[in-house]
């Protein structure tokens, strides 16, 4: 079965990249956005295409979807050892292309309404193509090396996206901060990478992941610290998934990164960048599962689960509705880093992982709506604080709808995405562990609570009086819209379970129907509470700030860890290292250097003496020369 | 006349043609000329070289051997394996870079060219010497012009910085003197005659004492010129005071002597002296790695950062060296090349900012990116492939280290890997500083609002640099090959 | 002894002609016609040493007191082509300073009758004849020294140069006579078997090395070197620091590996300290030195510890790299010199902050001074770097790697000085530059044949080989 042309997938992005890139001067504003529509749709459809072809043409050998790759040697290391550059075709980065491609072409073409009128425009679109290219490389990746390359430049092109606004402070602060956070992410990333590819052998994902392979078999031979070196790689690894996928304690770029354009934030760090360590563990989910019973997983698991609870937490306190969103993200991603952690492997076991991709997928789907509902809203009233807003209803009704839609599926209330994926994961947690399960359940109703907190003090509650009354968005915006809530709908029937599973063996998933009744009830009771609270402006919301007292504090402030990360980079790194080796090389190194030239010069001053210019001075030290050597060297000669 | 000779005599014949020229015009054409036949020599003998390698399997190929002074058994030696290949064709680059960056040289244009041309001359030579004694004269060669080329053409404390370059590499020629001479009178270890000749040397196996005893010379010699810490103390003052085609030429080229010297001579010459004290220059190098990188994140003027950037980059090639084995080394090279490429380029976009806006301090600049955008932007690739990212030579170059590095699985080596790996975070650190307060941020200076755009020679200098870096960090896998088949034969040397 | 064999004494006797046909000439020619004199001087001598490069069969004369082989013959050619050079840089001062004091004619035949001198020091068999040489070649000089009558400091120069000298030559005499008493005789050959490293010829051989290290100005015998300089003529100068001082270190490489040879351990202990010693002082205080002509006192002593390497490794590759470090030697220091000596007969001024900026006024002057003080400082492509390089190579051979390693190290301080000069000339402005000189031709031919010097002699290697094949002579 041949999937070669799958490489034109990311490719034209790349061309739209270069297009828009190199003559971003010359090109119409109107063009580019054109051209750049035209090239994610042409991916997309070719995403689509492979899609069907590989779910529903390409024969499964004993009932499990095979891996097909195509690929050729880009460097060498060692004879043995070298990078490979091609596509991995299998069920999730088939899944990831769809979803890739999909979200990237609506933020395209929502951008077109978006950003209209914007100096840098045609700048906007390159940048956006690149950041395409670069996540559609990511997935296609064959071997570590090769995602950890599209890795960085998903970065890079998030950086520039953050940055966009360059001459907005908050925006360069923002882009420094996520780029330099990933980037010490990576840093574990790239050392787990090297340790895999040195007591391994390789890098490819085929023979890594291969249960019944050499890899896995014997991960016990060579240990480190009681661990094997395996277990440590893959836990080196994770922490640069969690990098990227904004988990804590590395959570902190997320919010900052706000500062970007709303599209970007729906594109970049809400649907597919921030998913992109979830993809990397489940990339290489066989090795986490297998190698040292799953110790490297557990940790995924409870670092997810903590960062649901935690992010979800903060959520409830911020007023940027952003900010909101972007810890919302987090938590979700959290929700899905818990599924792989508690997920097993084969058949129903491996539930969790078919959950977490498919709260991937549908995720992607309608935070991405909210992004764009979000934007389209501060598009109208010039802000993101939810002060400024209240009764935009009666102006946007379709942002209106399209943002309930999503609020109910993130919610998890049937019939929306949000509800299926949602259940399958706590199911998961159930029988993994029921301390998980608590806290999955417990998230899930605070997530229906602060979204709908959100929702309300938006679309309803108080009348507020707009200078310039808000007017819905062009269609080039609500259509996006329109489309993602549909997607938010469908995307839960799904039967994920045939296509994409830990084992790629399709397995017979069915609701647990009292877990999913309990999950329907709390998040009902958060629905209800917000609404109790802010469907019309009450006191309540005060009331509870003062109940909860400094911890409401705490929470506002994001538990201080800004401030924490800010202190030991500011105080300690620059002032307490990087301020003193500056000085001691001017002053002590570099001193040293200079001593040793001034040095001789004093001597040159201070022999000066010697050469006094009275001849018997001269006669003296010539005498005395020649005899002091004539005795010296008669004492030496004699022994 | 060989294909390589060439090299040498027609930088010679430029300088005779210089020394007829008359005013700017006519010098930097006749500069212009000159170094655009070098680059094509250059990329000819990338292809005849590719050629022949195909047929010959000698370790070196267009080798030419003249007696020069047959008492001390001092030949005329020459002869080109990839590595110098590459780094030939580097140099001529980089120099022909340079010639366009300071195609506005109105002092004393004459001389300025002459000095440059000698420089690349000693640089020229020193790659394809393969006689100890030729090496070294070509090596002063190339480095003492640096002395006027700062000293009358440079800014701000240039007297001192000059001298003090001088001086400093100077010294550590000497030292290294003394390291040849070493080697040289050890050549006849197992009876044969006394040679300069590295490939000879190379057979003999010099006994273990005059090894241990060598080396350090030999490797400090060259490794000052690399800005080994804690001797680098010259490249930071000296890169500040220096014109900018000169901080081209010496931190894209001159300093890549060092890294080569050390190969060539020091590692495979004393191969068990290595071994014997590898621990002790590891410590340095990877000390001068994340040192540089960490002295670079707080400095305010540009030329110090990128000079700082260079002792860590650099710091990682002789580290990379130190490592022993093929992929590591090969890395050096890349590294060696990619730097090369790099920081030419950051000091040739350093030199047009500093041209139109009179400062380097980068709290007085900001905002570029809207007033001179070109310039701006390849500042940004050039620091994007500075801190290695993807898709450019600095990537390539520093996997190979890494992963060479990280086959030795004692506890000592793997703390100095990790120590060296952690550089890429602060070089990020310090490279998004500089593009957050010089490029970005809103313009703090109103005299900046119109500077004077980009003029072609300055976008062909800049292009001749950036298509190298991409070309490499795209589609490595020829040149590393090329490289790694020519390390072959070094690393066999060490292991035996 | 037959008139063909006096031919062996060919320089001895040319020179001699020369000088009596100056004093002829100083009777006859005309007051207003003396500048004649100088062309006259010049031409012959240039003949001199034209004729001097005709070969020379290997003879000895006067029962073995005088003789001459290959090598010989080679040290008196090398002294002529100086001595020829210095003639023609100095050739425009003679005119205007001396020649009108009615002083021409003495000049010539002092200068002439102290080569003289040296050609017999070289060519001595045995002391008597080396003592005399030694004496004839120093007194002239003391006498051309206080040249400049009325200058004060060339007056004491002149008496410090005669102080010194007679004390040089008095231990050096003691020295010889205690050999003498050793060996019971004063025939070289004959020394050199009886020769035994007694007490007694070691004293005697420390006492004669002081008077030679007088004329090479080695440490401790080094101290009138800056204070003669500074006094004396620049051209004076330049004939003390490249031809009196190649001279001897000549007769001292003769003596040291023939007469002296047994004593070997002995003098390489010596030598080892007072080469460090030269070296050391010589750039400590050429650092600070302001004055161009006490500047270059103090790296001609320098120099001279280097030419010690040579000397030390005792071997045929010592001696002729020595040679060819003394040839090398020669035409860097008269580049040098000439550079300076043109300045001055023009100008006057002679400290080195009066060159600030001098390149954008004289370009050519300029490059010459570069070449010759990269010569001097040892860095290629100036044959300068070919002579340290075999110096130390001579040295290292022997194991005398920590010698070799403060050598080259005192290069690099020794090029801190000299890159002063090159710094006030290429890269200091002034405001008052000197103007453009207008040289005779005489001074350009005498500059262009050191430039040709400097750059011929180290890259063309049948120079080094013939020398080393005449070195072979010595053992």
């Amino acid at each position: 079965m041949n999937f070669s042309y799958t490489i034109l997938i990311p490719l034209i992005p790349f061309v739209v990249f270069l297009l828009l890139g190199l003559n971003h001067r010359r090109i119409k504003p109107a063009v580019s956005g054109y051209i750049g529509v035209l090239g994610l749709l042409a991916s997309a459809l070719l995403s689509y295409f492979t899609a069907y072809k590989y779910f529903f043409t390409v024969p499964k050998l004993e009932g499990v979807y095979q891996q097909i790759t195509h690929k050729t040697v880009w460097m060498n290391f060692t004879d043995t050892l070298q990078i490979d550059m091609g596509v991995l075709i299998d069920p999730i980065s088939v899944m990831m292309l769809v979803v890739v491609s999909t979200i990237s072409l609506v933020v395209h073409i929502y951008s077109r309404g978006y950003m209209k009128g914007d100096p840098g425009y045609t700048k906007f679109f390159a940048f956006l193509a690149l950041f395409t290219f670069s996540m559609l490389g990511l997935v296609l990746a064959t071997n570590l090396f090769q995602i950890y390359i599209f890795w960085e430049l998903v970065g890079v092109s998030s950086f520039l996206l953050i940055g966009y606004y360059y001459t907005k402070p908050a925006a360069i602060i923002a882009a420094k901060k996520a780029f330099i956070v990933t980037r010490f992410a990576d840093l574990f990333f790239l050392i787990g990478i090297i340790t895999i590819g040195f007591y391994t052998g390789t890098f490819d994902f085929e023979t890594l992941n291969n249960p019944a392979g050499e890899v896995i078999t014997n991960w016990a031979s060579t240990s480190f610290m009681g661990l094997s070196v395996l277990t440590w790689a893959l836990i080196l690894i994770f922490i640069g998934g969690a990098g990227k996928s904004a988990m804590f304690p590395l959570h902190i770029w997320l919010p900052d990164a706000m500062e970007g354009p709303t599209p970007v934030s729906a594109l970049i760090h809400a649907a597919t960048m921030v998913v992109a360590g979830v993809y990397l563990v489940a990339r290489l989910f066989p090795m986490y599962y297998f190698i040292e019973d799953g110790f490297a997983l557990n940790i995924v698991a409870y670092v997810g689960g903590f960062s649901s609870l935690f992010a979800a937490i903060i959520a409830i306190t911020q007023h940027d509705i952003k900010r909101v969103l972007a810890f919302s993200t987090m938590s979700q991603i959290g929700y899905m880093m818990m599924a792989l952690g508690v997920s097993g492997y084969d058949g129903h076991e491996g539930v969790g992982y078919m959950a977490s991709m498919f709260h991937l997928f549908t995720h992607a789907m309608f935070k991405a709506l909210l992004f764009l509902g979000a934007g389209s809203v501060i598009h109208a009233v010039h802000s993101n604080m939810m002060g400024d807003m209240g009764n935009l209803k009666k102006y946007m009704p379709i942002t209106n709808i399209t943002f309930l839609i999503a609020a109910f599926a993130i919610a998890g209330v049937p019939p929306f995405a949000g509800f299926w994926s949602k259940d399958e994961i706590l199911v998961a947690a159930f029988e993994h562990s029921k301390v998980l399960y608590g806290v999955g359940l417990f998230v899930a109703g605070l997530t229906a609570f602060y979204m709908f907190r959100l929702y309300f003090s938006i679309f309803h509650g108080k009348k507020t009086n707009y200078e310039h009354t808000p007017h819905e968005s062009p269609a080039s915006m609500t259509f996006p819209l329109l489309f993602l809530a549909v997607m938010s709908i469908v995307a839960g029937f799904i039967p994920f379970s045939e296509y994409v599973t830990a084992n790629k063996v399709p397995f017979e998933a069915h609701l647990n129907y009292p877990l999913a009744a309990i999950a329907v009830i709390t998040g009902l009771i958060g629905i209800i509470l917000a609404y109790v609270f802010y469907k019309n402006p009450t006191e309540y919301p005060a009331k509870c700030r003062k109940a909860f007292g400094s911890f409401y504090k705490w929470a506002y402030a994001k538990f201080y860890w800004d401030e924490i990360y800010f202190f030991i980079t500011r105080k300690i790194i620059f002032n307490c290292i990087s301020q003193p080796i500056a000085w001691f090389d001017k002053n002590v190194v570099d001193a040293f250097m200079e001593g040793i030239g001034s040095g001789t010069i004093q001597v040159s001053e201070k022999t000066k003496k010697i050469q006094s210019g009275r001849f018997q001075d001269y006669a003296m030290a010539f005498v005395g020369g020649a005899v002091v050597i004539a005795i010296v060297l008669i004492y030496i000669f004699k022994n | 006349m060989d294909i390589l000779s060439l090299f040498v005599v027609v930088p010679v014949i430029t300088i005779l043609a210089l020394f007829f020229s008359k005013g700017l015009k006519q010098s930097r054409m006749i500069a212009m000329i000159g170094s655009l036949v070098q680059l094509a020599m250059a990329i000819n003998l990338v292809f005849a070289y590719v050629k022949e390698r195909a047929v010959n399997d000698a370790i070196m190929v267009f080798t030419r051997d003249l007696v020069w002074f047959k008492e001390f058994n001092i030949h005329y030696a020459i002869g080109v394996d990839g590595i110098s290949v590459a780094l030939l064709t580097l140099t001529a680059i980089v120099v022909l870079a340079g010639v366009f960056i300071s195609w506005m040289m109105d002092d004393l244009p004459k001389e300025f060219f002459v000095s440059l041309i000698v420089l690349a001359t000693g640089v020229y030579g020193f790659f394809i010497s393969i006689d100890l004694f030729t090496m070294f004269v070509f090596y002063e060669i190339a480095v003492i012009p640096m002395y006027l080329l700062i000293g009358i053409w440079g800014t701000g404390p240039k007297e001192h910085s000059a001298m003090k370059l001088t001086l400093m590499l100077m010294g550590a020629s000497a030292v290294l003197l003394v390291g040849i001479l070493g080697i040289y009178f050890n050549s006849n270890a197992d009876g044969g005659a006394l040679t300069f000749n590295i490939l000879e040397i190379a057979k003999v196996n010099i006994p273990f004492e005059a090894q241990k005893l060598f080396f350090p010379l030999t490797f400090i010699g060259f490794a000052v010129l690399g800005a080994l810490f804690p001797f680098h103390t010259w490249s930071p003052d000296g890169h500040a005071s220096a014109p900018t085609a000169v901080s081209m030429l010496h931190a894209g080229v001159l300093m890549k002597l060092g890294g080569y010297g050390v190969f060539r001579v020091a590692m495979f010459l004393l191969p068990e002296g290595a071994m014997d004290w590898s621990w002790f220059f590891i410590i340095l190098s990877a000390t001068g790695v994340i040192y540089g990188a960490l002295g670079a994140v707080r400095q305010n003027d540009l030329k110090y950062i990128n000079a700082y950037s260079s002792v860590s980059h650099l710091g990682m090639v002789l580290f990379a060296l130190l490592m022993l084995n093929k992929t590591a080394w090969n890395g050096a090279i890349l590294q060696s090349l990619s730097h090369g490429f790099m920081t030419a380029l950051f000091f040739a976009l350093i030199g047009m900012i500093y041209g139109r806006t009179h400062t380097r301090d980068v709290h007085k600049l900001g905002g570029l990116l809207k007033v001179i955008p070109f310039i701006s932007v390849v500042y940004v690739i050039a620091g994007m492939a500075s801190l290695g990212l993807p898709g450019f030579s600095g990537f390539v170059a520093e996997m190979n280290i890494f992963v060479g590095a990280f086959q030795h699985t004692d506890m000592f080596h793997r703390v100095a890997t990790i120590v060296s790996i952690s550089a890429i975070v602060v070089t990020a650190v310090y490279i998004l500083r500089v593009v957050g307060l010089m490029l970005m941020g809103p313009v703090k200076n109103e005299e900046f609002k119109n500077l004077p755009t980009v003029r072609w020679y300055e976008v062909t200098g800049i292009l001749l640099l950036l298509i190298p870096i991409t070309a490499l960090g795209v589609a490595p896998l020829w040149i590393s090959d090329m490289i790694m088949e020519s390390i072959q034969p070094f690393i066999q040397g060490v292991i035996q | 002894m037959s008139f063909s064999s006096l031919l062996i004494m060919r320089h001895e006797m040319l020179l001699l002609a020369m000088i009596l046909l100056l004093i002829a000439g100083e009777i006859f020619i005309p007051k207003h016609k003396k500048s004649s004199l100088v062309h006259l001087a010049i031409f012959l001598f240039g003949i001199q040493t034209a004729v001097g490069f005709l070969s020379l069969d290997t003879e000895t004369l006067f029962g073995g007191s005088f003789r001459t082989n290959d090598m010989i013959h080679l040290f008196k050619n090398i002294l002529n082509v100086g001595v020829l050079i210095l003639l023609l840089q100095s050739a425009d001062w003679i005119t205007d300073k001396l020649i009108g004091a009615e002083k021409g004619t003495e000049f010539f035949i002092l200068l002439f009758s102290s080569l003289l001198g040296m050609y017999f020091m070289i060519s001595a068999g045995d002391f008597l004849m080396f003592y005399i040489g030694l004496e004839l070649s120093t007194l002239p000089v003391a006498a051309l020294v206080a040249y400049d009558a009325g200058k004060r400091k060339s007056s004491e120069a002149g008496v410090k140069m005669i102080l010194s000298a007679a004390l040089a030559s008095g231990i050096s005499l003691f020295g010889i006579s205690l050999l003498y008493a050793s060996t019971g005789s004063i025939y070289f050959d004959v020394m050199a078997i009886e020769m035994t490293s007694s007490n007694l010829s070691i004293l005697g051989f420390v006492l004669f090395f002081a008077g030679l290290g007088f004329k090479i100005s080695l440490a401790p015998f080094h101290f009138w070197t800056a204070d003669v300089y500074e006094g004396a003529p620049i051209s004076i100068a330049s004939y003390l620091s490249v031809i009196s001082k190649g001279a001897a270190v000549f007769i001292l490489l003769i003596l040291m590996f023939t007469v002296m040879r047994p004593l070997i351990d002995a003098w390489q202990n010596m030598l080892y300290a007072i080469a460090i010693l030269t070296m050391t002082i010589g750039n400590i205080f050429a650092l600070r030195q302001k004055n161009m002509k006490r500047f270059l006192a103090y790296s001609s002593i320098a120099q001279a510890g280097f030419i010690l390497l040579g000397l030390i490794a005792g071997t045929q590759l010592g001696a002729s790299s020595i040679i060819y470090f003394v040839l090398i030697y020669i035409f860097s220091n008269l580049a040098v010199f000439g550079v300076v000596q043109a300045i001055s007969n023009k100008t006057g001024l002679e400290h080195m902050d009066d060159y600030n900026g001098f390149y954008r006024t004289n370009p050519m002057l300029s490059m010459v001074m570069l070449l010759g003080l990269f010569s001097l400082a040892g860095i290629p492509p100036a044959a300068g770097f070919f002579g340290k390089f075999f110096l130390y190579t001579a040295a290292a051979s022997q194991g005398y790697y920590l010698l070799v390693f403060l050598a080259v190290v005192n290069v690099t301080i020794s090029l801190y000085y000299y890159l002063i000069v090159l710094r006030a000339m290429f890269i200091r402005r002034s405001e008052q530059p000197i103007p453009s000189i207008k040289n005779s031709l005489y001074m350009r031919l005498g500059l262009a044949l050191t430039v040709i010097g400097i750059l011929a002699i180290g890259i063309y290697s049948p120079i080094y080989d013939y020398i080393h094949s005449i070195s072979s002579l010595l053992n």
